[in-house]
């Protein structure tokens, strides 16, 4: 059987047009998706009309607070919703569904990025949907690299999954057991004082690109789960004994030669990483897929995607997907693409008192009526 | 590549003739019929953990000789207290690779004798073979069993499946695969590897899961002959129960 999304077009139409607000962290994204009627394939794509993301960015040292963060998306919502219709040049009356996030994510960003949600709807007279964040990174994930059916790495601030599709849901088979990857980096950004702009982790990876020596930290896969707080705890703390009053260096056992920020760095991403791409590769054999696709922030990371490209080699008719910082940070366009897609399987909010969002939102526990295989 | 793997192995033991029988996400499984000291042709088993590519030569060295070590390390451990596995013939930590003794029989549709193909042999054949019938409920209490004496000696599986446990003549279970094995006296431990095989069972036997799952309990009940601990563990699976293993995650 294959699905119908057709059920829903309006009349004198051919196409559908979705705004998707995202902000369960501290991008603040708005994007417009066009699909075509008819299912996606690699003909009828979807196309992207507009996609504007503004970052909030802290002072070094210091993360992002739910209360700051939502006060910036709150200021900057209006401009960026305007930007991105100006984008698109389209006429908002063509717009057929209002998709946001509704979780997980931080609070207090999710409310002020709903509040505008709902605004806009009641204004406009357009439908709601809320979308599972993840969901959004996985769909989007698939439609821009041609992914059929992938195994799913979700690596960002928030969130460190392994998700594989069975039977309408994207089911969750290892994931971090405490502090998400993103997180681990970003914190550990922090103690070394890295600037936060354009994002932390990036700048950790340019500083590991000039790292040499790697330092012994602690492995810790569980099956297919992991965890990442004993990690950053360890490396916290030698980071502190180097550069606090004490200023202990250490040294490399093979060259005598002193360990560097750079070295630190670099190990950090070496062990993570080799975590994160045998849990991945356990994924992998346990469903008897070759294909990876890896989605959010960290997957931007370029050793993260030569670590997977290395290991899918070894696997026959092994394939690895990933897409760029537009798509792999947190946008609107995912959003909209996700949320356009329930809507084109009449998953819209009837109530506005359904739209209340939530910052625990698990990723099986959305029901994937657009795919029926 | 999985022919470039084989590759590797072969320049590690030059003139063995190999056969590549499973390729896990950690290790590849190979049969022969060359024995590394004797002259007999006995069939043998060589697991081998190739080298990672994507991880640092470091990590990748210290992670090879440590899994190969604690799996060694374990089986020893099992023969020493006389439960069922394969005997060691040899090891060699730094290349990752173990020589075991070759267990099992092939069943008469040609698969090598797992528990899982043993079931699904008998599951498939229904006809003929009543695939509920005593035979069935006598192994999985045999296999029941088993696990219980491991738990009974304070060791963890870590990784039980249908898949990881050979029948070999006259249905005596064996088990196999220690990759992931420690040792815990835990009651959560323990719990935990009830119910990654009793996951494994209803995802593989998903039709008769309930009745395996019941056999394979009351086997443990004989098995795990302290029965204080037994309670414990039994009370501490209800619970893993109803958390499952995932929990919401902020982000």
């Amino acid at each position: 059987m294959v699905v119908d999304l057709d059920k829903y077009l309006k009349q004198d139409k051919d196409y559908y047009i979705a705004i998707g607000l995202e902000g369960s962290a501290n991008k603040l994204g708005v994007g417009i998706i066009k699909h075509s009627k008819g299912l996606l394939s690699n003909v009828n794509k979807a196309k992207v009309l507009s996609n504007v993301r503004d970052t909030y960015i802290t002072p070094p040292g210091e993360g992002f607070l739910p209360r700051d963060t939502a006060r910036h998306h709150r200021n900057w919502v209006v401009r960026i919703i305007k930007k991105a219709i100006k984008d698109a040049n389209i006429n908002k009356f063509d717009i057929d569904v209002i998709c946001f996030t509704q979780g997980p994510g931080m609070g207090a960003p999710l409310q002020s990025v709903v509040i505008a949600a709902r605004t806009i709807s009641q204004i406009w007279q357009i439908p709601l949907v809320g979308v599972n964040h993840c969901i959004g990174h996985i769909e989007m994930g698939r439609e821009i690299t041609g992914a059929l059916n992938p195994v799913v790495l979700y690596v960002s601030g928030g969130n460190t999954q392994v998700i594989a599709y069975s039977k309408n849901r994207y089911r969750i088979f290892g994931e971090t057991l405490d502090i998400a990857i993103g997180n681990c980096l970003d914190r550990f950004a922090r103690t070394l004082k890295i600037s936060n702009d354009p994002a932390p982790g990036y700048n950790i990876e340019q500083l590991a690109k000039k790292g040499k020596h790697l330092v012994n930290l602690p492995y810790t896969v569980k099956g297919m789960d992991m965890s990442m707080s004993g990690i950053l705890a360890y490396i916290d703390q030698l980071a502190k004994d180097m550069f606090g009053i004490q200023k202990k260096q250490l040294k490399d056992e093979e060259s005598g030669e002193f360990i560097t920020k750079e070295d630190l760095c670099f190990s950090l991403q070496e062990i993570l990483f080799s975590m994160l791409v045998e849990i991945t590769e356990r994924a992998l054999a346990h469903v008897n897929s070759n294909q990876v696709l890896i989605v959010g922030g960290v997957g931007s990371n370029e050793r993260l995607q030569e670590m997977m490209k290395l290991m899918i080699q070894d696997r026959k008719n092994g394939q690895i997907f990933a897409t760029d910082e537009r798509f792999c940070i947190d946008n609107g366009i995912m959003i909209a693409h996700a949320g356009l897609l329930q809507y084109r399987t009449g998953g819209i909010i009837k109530d506005l008192k359904d739209t209340v969002c939530t910052q625990r939102f698990r990723t099986d526990e959305v029901y994937i009526a657009w795919r029926d295989d | 590549m999985t022919e470039s793997l084989i590759s590797t192995l072969e320049d590690k033991i030059p003139n063995i003739k190999l056969n590549c029988i499973s390729q896990g996400a950690e290790a590849l499984v190979f049969e022969s019929d060359t024995h590394p000291y004797y002259n007999d042709s006995k069939n043998c088993i060589i697991k081998y953990r190739p080298s990672k590519p994507y991880r640092h030569p470091k990590i990748d060295l210290q992670i090879t000789k440590q899994r190969t070590i604690g799996e060694v390390k374990f089986m020893y451990k099992l023969c020493k207290l006389g439960i069922p596995c394969p005997n060691i013939i040899t090891t060699d930590f730094p290349n990752g690779i173990i020589w075991m003794e070759f267990i099992g029989y092939k069943l008469e549709n040609n698969e090598i004798s797992s528990f899982k193909n043993w079931l699904w042999y008998l599951e498939k054949n229904g006809n003929d073979h009543d695939p509920l019938k005593k035979e069935v409920e006598f192994v999985c209490i045999k296999v029941g069993e088993l696990i219980g004496k491991l738990h009974l000696n304070d060791m963890i599986h870590g990784d039980l499946t249908s898949s990881n446990m050979i029948l070999v003549q006259d249905d005596v279970p064996h088990l196999i695969d220690f990759g992931l094995s420690s040792f815990s006296g835990l009651p959560e431990d323990k719990a935990v590897d009830l119910y990654v095989l009793e996951r494994a069972i209803m995802s593989t036997h998903s039709v008769y899961a309930e009745s395996y799952n019941r056999w394979l309990l009351k086997g443990y009940q004989q098995g795990y002959t302290n029965k204080s601990k037994y309670k414990e563990v039994i009370k501490r699976l209800e619970d893993v129960r109803l958390r499952g293993r995932k929990r919401s995650m902020l982000g």
